[in-house]
């Protein structure tokens, strides 16, 4: 991930090693999200493999498909920030191609829009964690688990993409550079 | 009259958003959260947020990440220099000669990979030197690829039916089972062109490859057995009712772990290269499949899909009528969005209209495909001709112009497919139900 930490701004910065260690902070949180995804990724198919081996037994295991769900929705969220950071996540770039040098207000306004979106749902994807909790939730699935447990990582990952899309958005602001890698993935 | 008002409003947002660079699952989130809250005067946030909840967790979506897993670490592997080596001795003799290494390389990777973009890059990044090297015409070489690349979304496992299937509701083994027939048959249309081609064109004077004997024939057959049996497994386990997709896509991923261990390439960078990718891949349909599920919760409220199959209703549209008005809209759509965009920003208002008119969703689903794919190598922007460009050093418009008779092809295709049918119901009413 290249982050530019030798922006004009950050130098002048009095507060000297405090902005690094928070960069070097949030970039370690984005990616170590990344690597948790990467983990669900592979519980998803350890918990799918042994489901097919229990049904070749005829051994009868209760809410494992549910288990899998829930990794799929850890997986999605906590890799969200991550895979911004990488440009993974697709837009249109066609039109904003064609602006030239008056791009970055256009890198502005989207970074910040998505950022005001994502802070919206960050919001109440934690409100409804918070509301399971309360309300003492249960899965309607065979498994019975607590709901606010397998949402956490929903709330997690929603808080950090939207901090990971204001933290490009302030780079943009203080540096002239986000620190989204052009996308080089493609579906 | 007021909610033509409302669609006109709501569809104006959206091409701001999605035109001034905002992530495209972040500009639906944000129309279903406009048309809930403002719109419709409902507070949105909290259905909004139960809503991504309950269909980011569900089993179905699970066969996702497993079915792009299992591409990602083929893509590391030397399946493609395997395909090249083993399908260039069978095919090298045949009129149009290597060009149908690109057409059945392209199947065959495009089938493990399930993507037509990946697809593309992968068996150009071999093929396109070699046959440079041997005097293949430019723009066949061209063409060969981008119009077989897109077969990837055709044949099975296919990620663009997995998102189809669970915005749908429908089985993902079915829509995937229903697109074999038309997958190959598209496939023998492109050889059948590229024969006729080599035959016809004056100055078409490759270099001959060497008659291979039976031995060598062998030998490049053996090379193909391991991505072939991997496919029977996948495709075949869900067919015979073995396996639902989830389970399928879990086996395919074993399979192409060993597949890739057995020929040496499984390194652990390899190895975690691969996962992250399919990580980052999966995060990146996930966050597209979570915004438009969310989008179909807005319209519901708003009462739009089954007003607009009402209005399609009252027009007296045939459904001939209703899918040649469909093709228009997602060749247009298809210039700006990849495919799987298409598929989420509309299906909510096309999905009730389609069942309206009688028509077969598994069916509607193999349509949908073809014309998104279609839209990829339509000029001037495509996404499969962007990534020619940059892979051949040709303008955009020439690789698109050069691709004109792929597209000819694919119309043909589309019409075939609305006048026959059961080329893509019929295989999936064969299939074994899975029996838990």
């Amino acid at each position: 991930m290249s982050i530019a930490t030798a922006g004009p701004s950050l130098r002048v910065s009095r507060s000297g090693a405090v902005l690094p260690a928070i960069r070097s902070g949030l970039d370690f949180i984005y990616l170590a999200c990344g690597y948790l995804a990467a983990a669900c990724m592979i519980a998803i198919l350890l918990l799918t493999v042994s489901q097919m081996v229990f049904r070749a037994l005829a051994i009868n295991i209760r809410g494992l498909t549910d288990y899998a769900g829930y990794c799929m929705a850890a997986a999605a969220f906590l890799a969200f920030a991550h895979t911004l950071n990488n440009g993974s996540h697709i837009r249109i770039e066609v039109f904003t191609g064609l602006l030239g040098r008056y791009r970055v207000y256009a890198e502005g306004w989207a970074l910040a829009s998505s950022t005001a979106i994502t802070g919206w749902f960050a919001y109440y994807s934690c409100t409804m964690v918070y509301w399971s909790y309360k309300l003492g939730d249960v899965s309607t699935g065979l498994d019975a688990t607590p709901l606010w447990l397998p949402q956490v990582p929903m709330a997690i990952g929603s808080v950090l993409f939207a901090l990971a899309l204001a933290d490009h958005f302030l780079q943009l602001l203080f540096t002239g550079k986000h620190g989204i890698v052009p996308s080089t993935e493609i579906l | 009259m007021e909610s033509i008002i409302i669609v006109f409003v709501l569809l104006g947002i959206m091409f701001v958003l999605l035109g001034s660079g905002v992530w495209i699952g972040l500009s639906l989130l944000a129309v279903a959260a406009i048309g809930i809250d403002v719109i419709a005067g409902r507070p949105a946030g909290d259905a909004i947020a139960t809503t991504i909840w309950s269909s980011s967790s569900s089993w179905m979506l699970t066969s996702l990440p497993m079915f792009v897993w299992m591409g990602d670490i083929l893509f590391y592997s030397r399946l493609s220099e395997d395909l090249f080596k083993g399908l260039a001795p069978l095919m090298g003799r045949l009129p149009g000669g290597l060009l149908h290494t690109n057409v059945l390389g392209c199947t065959l990777f495009g089938s493990v990979s399930g993507s037509s973009v990946a697809t593309l890059t992968t068996v150009g990044k071999m093929t396109i030197p070699e046959l440079r090297k041997r005097g293949y015409p430019e723009h066949l070489v061209v063409s060969s690829l981008a119009g077989p690349a897109t077969l990837g979304l055709m044949i099975p496992p296919s990620i663009i039916m997995i998102v189809y299937g669970v915005l749908t509701n429908e089985s993902i083994a079915a829509i995937n089972i229903a697109g074999i027939i038309p997958g190959l048959l598209l496939a023998g249309m492109f050889s059948g062109y590229f024969a006729i081609k080599a035959m016809t064109m004056k100055g078409f004077n490759p270099q001959q490859e060497p008659v291979s004997s039976l031995r060598e024939k062998l030998a490049g057959a053996r090379r193909l057995i391991p991505v072939i049996l991997l496919l029977t497994l996948v495709i075949g386990s869900m067919f015979a009712g073995f396996a639902t997709a989830t389970e399928a896509a879990a086996a395919g991923v074993l399979g192409a772990l060993v597949l890739a261990w057995w020929q040496g390439t499984l390194t652990r960078e390899n190895f975690f290269a691969g996962l992250m990718s399919a990580t980052r891949t999966s995060a990146m349909i996930a966050l597209i499949l979570a915004a438009a599920g969310s989008l179909s919760l807005a319209m519901g409220f708003l009462g739009l899909p089954a007003l607009l199959a009402q209005w399609v209703a009252d027009f007296h549209l045939s459904p001939f009528g209703l899918l040649m008005g469909l093709l228009v809209l997602y060749t247009i759509l298809g210039h700006f969005l990849d495919g799987i965009s298409c598929v989420a920003l509309t299906i909510s208002i096309v999905e009730p209209m389609v069942r309206q008119a009688g028509i077969d969703m598994v069916w509607f689903g193999i349509f949908i495909v073809l014309v998104v794919e279609m839209a990829q190598i339509t000029p001037p922007v495509g996404f499969n001709l962007t990534m020619l460009q940059s892979m051949t050093g040709h303008n955009i418009f020439k690789i698109g112009w050069w691709s004109v008779p792929m597209h000819v092809i694919m119309v043909v295709m589309v019409f075939i497919m609305i006048a026959f049918p059961g080329l893509a119901t019929w295989l999936p009413q064969q299939m074994i139900p899975v029996v838990h």
